[in-house]
This record gives C-alpha cells, structure tokens and sequence, in this order.
C-alpha cells in the first residue's frame, strides 16, 4: 500500500513537473541585436531562356546576417550572401569566368520549438558580375558583364549554442537569383536565373 | 445570471476559432493541388497535367524557368489560386505569418509536380505573394460576411455569398457542420470601422485601342476600407486593409489592394491629429488593351489625419515609397515568346490627398511613380506613373455621384539598342455610387 501510494505521489510530481516544464515560457533564441557571419561550399545551377540545358557549378559562399527579435520565436534581420566560382561557364565548354552573385534580402528566422531548429525565408534584391576572358585579335582581355535583378532565399539551420552570448550555426539555403540579361563577349544570356544551394556553418552573436 | 452562462454554453459549443492544425493545413494544399490537376487532366484533358516521377524528375533537374501565360493568368488568375493555399492555412486556425509558408509550400508544390512545365520562377512569386494578400482578404471578408449568430434563409445565404471570395473556409465550415453551428463570431468578423462603396456608370478613355479615338462603355465599381488607416491600433497584420475592383464590359479593369502588416503610433493615440507609420503589403492588377501593369509590393509610409471643425471634417494623407517584389509591364518589344509583357523587380513611392467626413472621402487627390527592372523579357526599364483627382457627392441617403479623371502614363528604356518608349491613357468616370459607413463615434 505504501509502495501504491509513492508510486501515486511520484507520478502526480513527475505530471506536475511536466506541467511546469510545459508553462515555461519558450527560450529566447536570439536577444536584441544580433549577427551571424558564416562560410561553406555552394553549388550553383544556371538556367537562361535559350540555353538547351542547366549548367551546374561549384564555388565558395559566405553570408552575413544581422538583425532584431518580433518575437520568442521569430527573428528578422538583413542577409548579405555572395557566392563566387573562379571557374564558371554559361555553357558545359566554358570553365574558365570568374562569377560572382550576391544577394541582399530581409529574412525572417522561424524557431518552431526550444530546440536550435529555424527555418528561413527572405526576399530582396540580387547582383551578378561576370569577368569573362575572349579572344580579340589574339589577345586574351578579361571583360566584366553584370546584372540586377531579384533574389530570394529559404531554408533551414540549427544554432548551437556554446554559451549565453555565442552559438555555431550551420545553415542549409537556397539562393534563388534572376539577373534578366547578361551581356558577354560575342553573345547575350537571356533572362538568367541562377540557382545556389548552400552548407555553411556560421558564429552567431546573439 | 442566465446570459453569462448561455455566453458560456454557446462558446463551449461551438469554438469559432479553431485550434491549430497545421498537418490538415498542409494536407489541404496538397489537396488543392491533387484536385486541380486531375481535373485539368480528366475533365479537360490537358497534356500538361499529365506529369509523372519522369516530369518530376526533369523539373527538379532543370529547375526554374520563366513562362508565357497571358497576363489575367499570371497576375490574376495565379494569386486567386495561391488565396486558395494560404486560407487552407487560415481556416485551419494557423494566423498570418503561420499561413505564409502554406502558400509557398502549396505553389511550390505545383510548380514542381502539378504540370510537365519547367517550373515558373514567375508563377511561383505570384501565387505566393500575391495568393498571402488575396488570401488574407478574402479570409477576413468572408469572416465578414457570415454571422455565426443568424439561422435561417439569412445564414445560408450568408453563407453561400461568402463561398467565391473563401471557398476553402466555406469548405472547412461544410465538413465541421458550421453552416449551421450557432456561436460567438470570429474577431475579423468586425472590422471596427469600414466604407463599402458599389457604383455603376459609364467610363470615358482616350487612346485605347489605338493612339487616337474616344471610347465609353460601362463599368462597375468596389470600393472597401476594411478598418481605419489611422483610428485603429494596430493588431495583426491586414486589421487594416483596402481594394478596389473597376470592371468594365472587357472584364477586370483593376484590381488593386493593400493590407496593413504593421503599424506604429507616431503621436498620441488620444489626439485629435493622428499620424501613423504603416507597412503594408500591396498586391495590383491593372488591364486594359492599352495598358497593363501590376505585381506584389511591400511599402512603408506615413498615413495621417487632421480634423477640422466640429462636423466630422478632415483631410487625409498618406505618403509611402515602395519596393516591388515582382512586378510585371507591357510595352512594345516587351516578353518573350508568347508572353508580351516583361517581369521585373523595381521600387517606387505615392502620394493622397483626401477631404472627408466621419471618414468618408469625398475628394482625392493621388500620384504614384514606380520603376520596372525587367529580369525576364526585353532588356528594359520601365518607369509608371499614375495620378488623377476623384470626386463624390452625396445626393440621398447612402447614394451619391463620383467622377473622376485620371491619367496613366509609362516610359520605356530598352538597353539593347531600340528607342525609348512613351504612352499615355487619360481615362475619365462618370458613376452612381452607394455607400455605407461604418464608424464609431471614437473613431470619428
């Protein structure tokens, strides 16, 4: 009986603890001001209105985020992303531009639970510069095209926390970026749109 | 005594605000999706429903793409559907930010796996962004319209009114049997404060169809100012909300709406003066064979109110700049393919002027500049600008003349070489209008 009752007791405190632990007020994942500066690989799929297929490309991305708190759960901030490929090609034959796209956007950091999870989303504008070398007269010259146009980002990442001020994200993002025409060398890229996913690992000031 | 307990019996009854059930939220989108496919595959029998794991996989191999519908799909037709996703949220008691990734969930969704198509670039931005805005409104005016506390002849018809602007709420109400349910009526059912204008009349255009002529045919008018730009407190995002709706014989003419997402004070809530900051999402649909421009925008302003005299008289002003996310534009050379306007990003800003009493304006006065950067059709700029002078007279109770000139200009800048472009369209009407007001004495 007296077991029976301690049993009781012990499941009415670990109800009650749970109840407590339910009524916590969620964790502030990012207070006040903060930033995030992050690095990884990207890969980046390019698509354009006369091209007869994508062509894909590998290159180094890096992104800066630094915003404030709406909310326990949602953060918002401005994002400065820039992937650059020193070997790029509008055609699978190419390989030999240098490509760099950048977007600047708002976005919005969603923390569903107390865990580190988020997800993102953001819209803004995007630039792309392309130096590509030709053949004029026999001499190789390096000439720079670029373009303006809209970007948009979303995805997902996880802080880690390493103390109360600091935590390590790792992010993983899609960068979508329509330039509209990039004028090159000898011919016109119509309407490009490029395509960047993103694995980045991140220090966040929080 | 017996009131509070049968306020409570009737709230435990029936909970018109539903608990959050973000699966079923999402399992409807799919739906959607799974729904309008098949039909355009069975009933219609369209090529391009008939995707499968192999068109799947090209889309996901290829990626984004930009189309070539005609402008009413692309600018209309797209965020009416994309309204359809985000009210699968809404109805499922998720609020506005919780909708938001339904709609880009469910457009993406169909990009990928609705058609044989790459997937639209263009399509996506529209449905999404303008389906959030749609969505939104049509959520809060079909609130508006159904009255949990009718029976009868006036409930289902409430109810049945309601079904083309929410058919996913009205859907939803079907399956949980709150046609019928007696209960307390959701918060966005009262908007506080509003204005509903209808009008019939004949429109008068220049340069229509052609560089010369004189045009006039009929058109109908929807005015509605859901809540009050600077009266109320700002509570959630679109509390606060506007369209207007000009259709003529050659069908949908404008569509132009704008929902307030924040709000600040930026003076004392209690003064006879009121100045507020506002962001506001903005979705703009205008068409006409002379003319056609639109897209999704968000822009931030200041929207003000002095009062003058004891009557109820004020002026109104409102001045805001804009960015816009996705707009597009037709011009000589513009598009590609079948599609004859450019997509593009761009900003802009605006300016009203109003005179009004107890919140009803009876003059206006307006300009808006906006800045095209086409990223898919011609290599271009276009630059819109578009202003003009309303008027309206009260003649008897709730019925009144308006008039109203107006002028819409574009200059277009091609980079690739071809010459710049300019046109003009001055359009006047001539309409009678009904109005109805409703405004709190505070409010006044």
């Amino acid at each position: 009986m007296t077991r029976l009752a301690c049993l009781v007791a012990l499941a009415l405190l670990c109800g009650a603890a749970a109840a407590a632990y339910s009524q916590e007020a969620p964790k502030r994942h990012r207070r006040g001001l903060w930033g995030e500066l992050g690095s990884g690989p990207g890969y980046a799929r390019i698509a354009c209105t006369d091209c007869e297929d994508v062509v894909g490309a590998t290159g180094t991305t890096g992104y800066l985020r630094v915003g404030g708190v709406i909310s326990k759960k949602v953060v918002i901030g401005v994002e400065f992303f820039s992937f650059l490929d020193k070997a790029f090609g509008f055609a699978p034959e190419d390989s030999n531009a240098v490509a760099e796209t950048a977007t600047a956007a708002i976005v919005l950091l969603w923390y569903p639970g107390r865990h580190g999870l988020f997800f993102k989303g953001g819209v803004g504008a995007a630039f792309g510069q392309f130096a590509v070398p030709y053949d004029s007269g026999g001499v190789a010259v390096a000439d720079t095209s670029g373009g303006a146009g809209i970007g948009l980002t979303f995805g997902l990442g996880w802080d880690l926390p390493i103390s109360r001020k600091f935590a390590i994200t790792a992010n993983a993002a899609t960068f979508v970026t329509a330039l509209g025409d990039v004028a090159l060398p000898g011919r016109k890229v119509d309407d490009f749109i490029a395509t960047i996913y993103q694995a980045s690992i991140g220090f966040t000031i929080r | 005594m017996a009131a509070p307990v049968l306020a409570v019996l009737a709230i435990l009854q029936f909970d018109s605000v539903p608990r959050p059930r973000p699966v079923l939220a999402v399992a409807e989108a799919a739906l959607i999706n799974v729904f309008v496919n098949r039909v355009d595959a069975w009933a219609f029998q369209q090529d391009w429903a008939r995707s499968g794991t192999r068109a799947w996989i090209k889309n996901v191999r290829l990626g984004w793409d930009w189309d070539e519908d005609a402008f009413p799909t692309n600018m209309f037709a797209h965020p009416y559907h994309g309204g359809l996703y985000f009210n699968a949220g809404r109805s499922n008691g998720l609020n506005y930010f919780e909708s938001v990734p339904i709609a880009f969930f469910g457009s993406w969704t169909w990009e990928y796996l609705g058609e044989t198509y790459r997937p639209s670039l263009n399509d996506w931005f529209m449905t999404s962004f303008g389906g959030i805005t749609l969505g939104e409104m049509f959520h809060r005016v079909g609130a508006t319209i159904r009255d949990n506390r009718r029976t009868g002849l006036n409930r289902t018809i409430r109810e049945i009114s309601a079904l083309p602007i929410d058919p996913i709420g009205g859907f939803n109400r079907i399956l949980r049997g709150q046609w019928r349910g007696l209960g307390p009526n959701p918060p966005e059912h009262d908007p506080g404060a509003y204005v509903l204008r209808l009008g019939g009349g004949i429109r008068f255009a220049k340069r229509l169809n052609a560089d010369s002529g004189f045009w006039s045919m009929g058109t109908f008018l929807l005015d509605l100012l859901y809540g009050d730009q600077v009266g109320q407190e700002y509570k959630a995002p679109f509390d606060v909300f506007n369209v207007r709706l000009l259709i003529t014989s050659q069908g949908i003419n404008a569509l132009r709406a704008s929902g307030r997402l924040y709000g600040a004070n930026l003076n004392s809530p209690t003064g006879r003066n009121r100045h507020m900051l506002a962001i506001n999402q903005r979705y703009d649909f205008i068409k006409n064979p002379a003319q056609s421009v639109g897209g999704q925008s968000v822009e931030i302003g200041i929207n003000s109110r002095w009062l003058f005299g004891s009557k109820g008289f004020g002026i109104r002003t409102a001045i805001f700049g804009d960015g816009i996310i996705l707009g597009a534009i037709d011009a000589p050379g513009t598009g590609f393919g079948e599609r004859n306007y450019d997509f593009g990003p761009g900003v802009g800003a605006r300016w009203e002027v109003g005179l009004e009493r107890h919140g009803v304006r009876f003059v206006r006065l307006f300009s808006q500049i906006e800045y095209i950067h086409a990223v898919s059709g011609a290599s271009a700029d276009h630059t819109v600008n578009f202003g003009g002078i309303e008027a309206a007279v009260p003649i008897a109770r709730r019925l009144g003349l308006a008039a109203s000139s107006t002028i819409f200009g574009r200059v277009s800048h091609y980079t690739d070489g071809r010459t710049r472009d300019a046109r003009d369209y001055p359009e006047a009407r001539l309409l009678l209008v009904w109005t109805k007001v409703g405004f709190s004495e505070a409010q006044r």
